[in-house]
């Protein structure tokens, strides 16, 4: 009985079935899970009054925002091609993602943008 | 075959005159953080990223802006973690972020009683 529970334990912590992009046990280093900052930072600058500032935690909390946010419509965008028995995820499928999760507000602007 | 879907037809249209030009973030990096989001997600067109490279700067506006009007409610110009996490918290689409700026809050938080107070705000 103990040996089971002891097993079950084992089993339930077991992350070697995740594929690890650089070493470290399956976890992801930072630098690849995350856009860089700079980047994020840029696009918020761009958007705020020319006298705004943000603060460095604020950039960094939108990092970890956009990597859900690709998480998130990926996910659902993957499912799709599962239930529709297909293997590669294309532009289509994140385009409906977007919109079955509520960023419907975002499809013409990348339709405008990808057609300049 | 499989016939191009509305978006394709307009995506290929539209990248045969943009193809290696610049874009905001890094398309192989949106790669990797797609690849990441789950086991079946195995192949990924040439476009997704590129996409995803438009929607995420889409998301950062919006994300960003909503942030902005609470720090100008708190009179600031400086644009604070905890602006961002009230923006989540009071926008319907980006409940699926309320539990990461929850943790992110919870972390560098002194006091519980706030920990208390943003909870009740999440039930």
């Amino acid at each position: 009985m103990v040996d089971n529970i002891g097993s079950y334990s084992c089993q339930k912590y077991n992350f070697a079935g995740a594929s690890s992009a650089s070493g470290e046990d399956g976890i992801m280093k930072e630098q690849d899970r995350l856009l860089p900052i700079a980047n994020v930072g840029r696009i918020m600058k761009q958007i705020l009054p020319p006298n705004a500032k943000i603060s460095k935690e604020a950039k960094e909390t939108m990092q970890e925002c956009v990597s859900e946010f690709i998480s998130f419509v990926t996910g659902e965008a993957s499912d799709k091609c599962h239930k529709e028995k297909r293997k590669t995820v294309n532009g289509d499928d994140i385009c409906w993602a977007l919109a079955t999760l509520g960023f419907d507000d975002y499809a013409e602007p990348l339709k405008r943008e990808i057609l300049s | 075959m499989r016939q191009a879907g509305t978006y394709s037809a307009i995506l290929w249209g539209g990248l045969s005159g943009r193809r290696g030009g610049p874009h905001c973030l890094p398309l192989a990096r949106i790669k990797k953080i797609m690849k990441k989001s789950g086991d079946d997600v195995k192949m990924i067109s040439r476009e997704a990223p590129i996409v995803f490279s438009k929607a995420c700067e889409l998301f950062i506006e919006e994300l960003t802006q909503r942030s902005w009007m609470v720090t100008m409610q708190g009179k600031r110009r400086t644009l604070l973690k905890e602006d961002v996490a009230s923006a989540v918290i009071a926008t319907d689409i980006f409940d699926f972020l309320v539990n990461l700026v929850a943790n992110n809050s919870c972390n560098s938080m002194d006091n519980p009683d706030q920990e208390i107070n943003i909870r009740s705000k999440l039930i």
